[in-house]
């Protein structure tokens, strides 16, 4: 019970995008074809996941038992700049298919705030293991559940007459926010 | 290079991050605390100061310290420059200005990822000595400031009926919701547009660029 | 070999520079982030039980309450510290009970993640007093669009029931949990 309202808190109350404003870069930048933002969202979670599994550990095993919590946001962003590599190389190695379709996403992941978002929410709410991985699990999904949502809409407004100067970024951004007070619709699921 | 060339490039540096590369406006750089936290002009303006903090410092050290980094390990480098200061800029609003640093959360330790930084520190602070990488840090991180206040004030004048905490009238609160954030600032970038009327502007948000070489692909 | 080298140094270097700067930092900072926290967790107690002038903190599981003393040393009553589900996220509230447990004697919101303008009332003050001298049996209940009429009730924020149902609850179920100590 425990575990699903952190679930559907992550992925849908409180979208890590729509309503947490992170991860807004690639949610602007990556959303334009459905296809790509697919991949995005499933290379992030991916990430995500891993790095709430890593971040978890080292916040538990290694900062707090040597009372170190001011190396917490040093030793974070570190840790998840070599996981990403580390995935990356992995996959180069192991699928070159998977490599091709996620490979170029994988170095934008790094400065994607929703990663270290989630590892330091993760250990400010003091998850335990489980409730972490649930949670980077849900953020994930939540992220690409956003990012298809918004390319869908996209792929469509290519052919709508966008006044001249909302072409680009504006028009996007408003779109987010019609999507933001729609997602508010879901407030309310977890206190039941 | 002749003195008065120099001065005039150091303006320059300077005045181009208030408004022709507006790291929010023009480059849409650094979103996601722009829409997280302006939902009051100060909080805003805290957020600008420390991230400019950071944007100011972690430039100078690295454009002192460029040449002796190896170009494989200079992103790594950078983003233990950054964070550090990002921790000494959490530590100090929590030290002294407990309130901002609640209102803050997440954001605080969230400059880290902030692109303007890495991005400035990237493509400047790298190549630079310090006065210009020094400059430069300045005009991009008053750039921010301004642009993070605008929208705050805005946000608070329309959603909450204040000016930093003065004035009184019945609010729209959807300012104030996360909606009200994407919208406010999609108006207000449209309205740069327009005032810009720029022509050779981009179809879609350049984003954050991919964090120049991060990847596996340039250590090899 | 050289090249590798240099790198192995060079980001040993920045690291240890960068601990021993943030070991200061933070040696220099942590008595006053200690005392922040003190100040806030004074400012809540004595706000839900007036009169306190010192206070003991207790932790039994996971339920954390302070016991409130006048200046005589004399027991006055009780500040509990709760947490719960609200509309949006996490609620945390401190309820003060008096020391015969049978009224509460005022509530404040400590941290909240409610729809601003909406739900965000509940860290007003004008629905925080409504506590003050509820009685503490039976439960709180809440009323919508109406005075309330009996001692055990409070007027839920119009608009924003759900958050005002949150907080009873956790309130509720908080204290329930912690006379079952007793």
């Amino acid at each position: 019970m425990d575990l699903l309202i952190i679930f559907i808190s992550a992925a849908i109350v409180n979208n890590f995008v729509l309503i947490y404003f992170l991860g807004i870069c690639p949610f602007l930048g990556v959303s334009n074809k459905l296809e790509k933002a697919f991949s995005m969202g499933l290379a992030t979670t991916f990430v995500m996941v891993l790095a709430a599994i890593v971040t978890w550990l080292i916040n538990n095993y290694i900062l707090m038992p040597f009372n170190l919590p001011f190396l917490q946001y040093v030793s974070f962003i570190i840790v998840i700049a070599s996981l990403v590599q580390f995935v990356e190389m992995f996959i180069r190695k192991t699928s070159p298919a998977l490599y091709r379709s996620l490979g170029i996403f994988l170095p934008l992941i790094t400065t994607n705030c929703a990663i270290l978002g989630l590892a330091l929410l993760s250990a400010l709410r003091e998850y335990n293991f489980i409730q972490s991985v649930v949670f980077g699990l849900a953020a994930g999904l939540g992220f690409t559940l956003a990012l298809c949502v918004m390319a869908g809409i996209r792929e469509e407004l290519d052919l709508a007459p966008v006044p001249e100067h909302f072409k680009g970024a504006p028009i996007t951004l408003i779109i987010a926010g019609l999507l933001a007070l729609a997602f508010m619709g879901f407030a309310g699921l977890i206190s039941g | 290079m002749a003195k008065i060339k120099v001065k005039h490039t150091l303006f320059f540096e300077f005045v181009k991050g208030l408004w022709d590369e507006s790291p929010v406006f023009r480059q849409l750089l650094g979103m996601c605390p722009t829409l997280a936290v302006t939902t009051s002009a100060i909080n805003g303006f805290s957020m600008g100061m420390a991230t400019s903090f950071v944007l100011i410092c972690s430039s100078v050290i690295i454009s002192i310290v460029r040449k002796l980094i190896p170009s494989q390990v200079r992103i790594a480098s950078y983003i233990v420059v950054i964070a550090t200061f990002v921790t000494m800029a959490d530590l100090f609003l929590k030290g002294n200005f407990p309130e901002i640093s609640k209102a803050l959360g997440p954001f605080v330790p969230l400059i880290v990822v902030n692109c303007i930084i890495l991005g400035r520190a990237e493509v400047f602070a790298s190549r630079h000595s310090v006065i210009p990488a020094f400059v430069d840090a300045l005009g991009m991180g008053i750039g921010f400031i301004l642009a993070l206040t605008v929208l705050g004030t805005i946000r608070e004048i329309l959603g909450s009926g204040t000016i930093f905490g003065f004035l009184q009238f019945e609010p729209m609160v959807i300012m104030i919701l996360p909606g009200g954030a994407f919208i406010t600032l999609g108006l207000l970038i449209a309205f740069i547009n327009y005032l810009k009327d720029k022509t050779k502007r981009e179809e879609v948000a350049p984003a954050c660029p991919v964090p120049y070489g991060s990847g596996a692909s340039e250590v090899k | 070999m050289n090249k590798i080298l240099k790198m192995i140094v060079v980001l040993t270097v920045i690291g240890i520079i960068s601990g021993s700067v943030l070991a200061i930092m933070y040696q220099w900072s942590l008595p006053k982030i200690i005392e922040n926290q003190i100040k806030s967790t004074n400012e809540a107690v004595f706000k839900v039980v007036p009169g306190t002038v010192k206070y003991k903190e207790n932790s039994v599981d996971d339920l954390v309450y302070f016991d409130c003393f006048d200046g005589t040393g004399a027991r006055i009553g009780t500040a509990i510290l709760c947490s719960g589900n609200g509309y949006q996220g996490q609620i945390k509230l401190m309820v003060g009970v008096n020391a015969d447990l049978t009224q509460f004697t005022g509530m404040a919101i400590l941290e909240q993640l409610e729809t601003p303008g909406l739900g965000a009332k509940i860290a007003e003050a004008k629905f925080q007093a409504q506590f003050k001298g509820l009685a503490s049996r039976p439960p709180i209940e809440y009323v919508k669009g109406k005075s309330p009429s009996r001692p055990n009730e409070i007027e839920a924020i119009t608009g924003a029931t759900i958050s005002s149902k949150a907080v009873v609850d956790i309130i509720n179920k908080t204290v329930e949990q912690w006379l079952r100590l007793k």
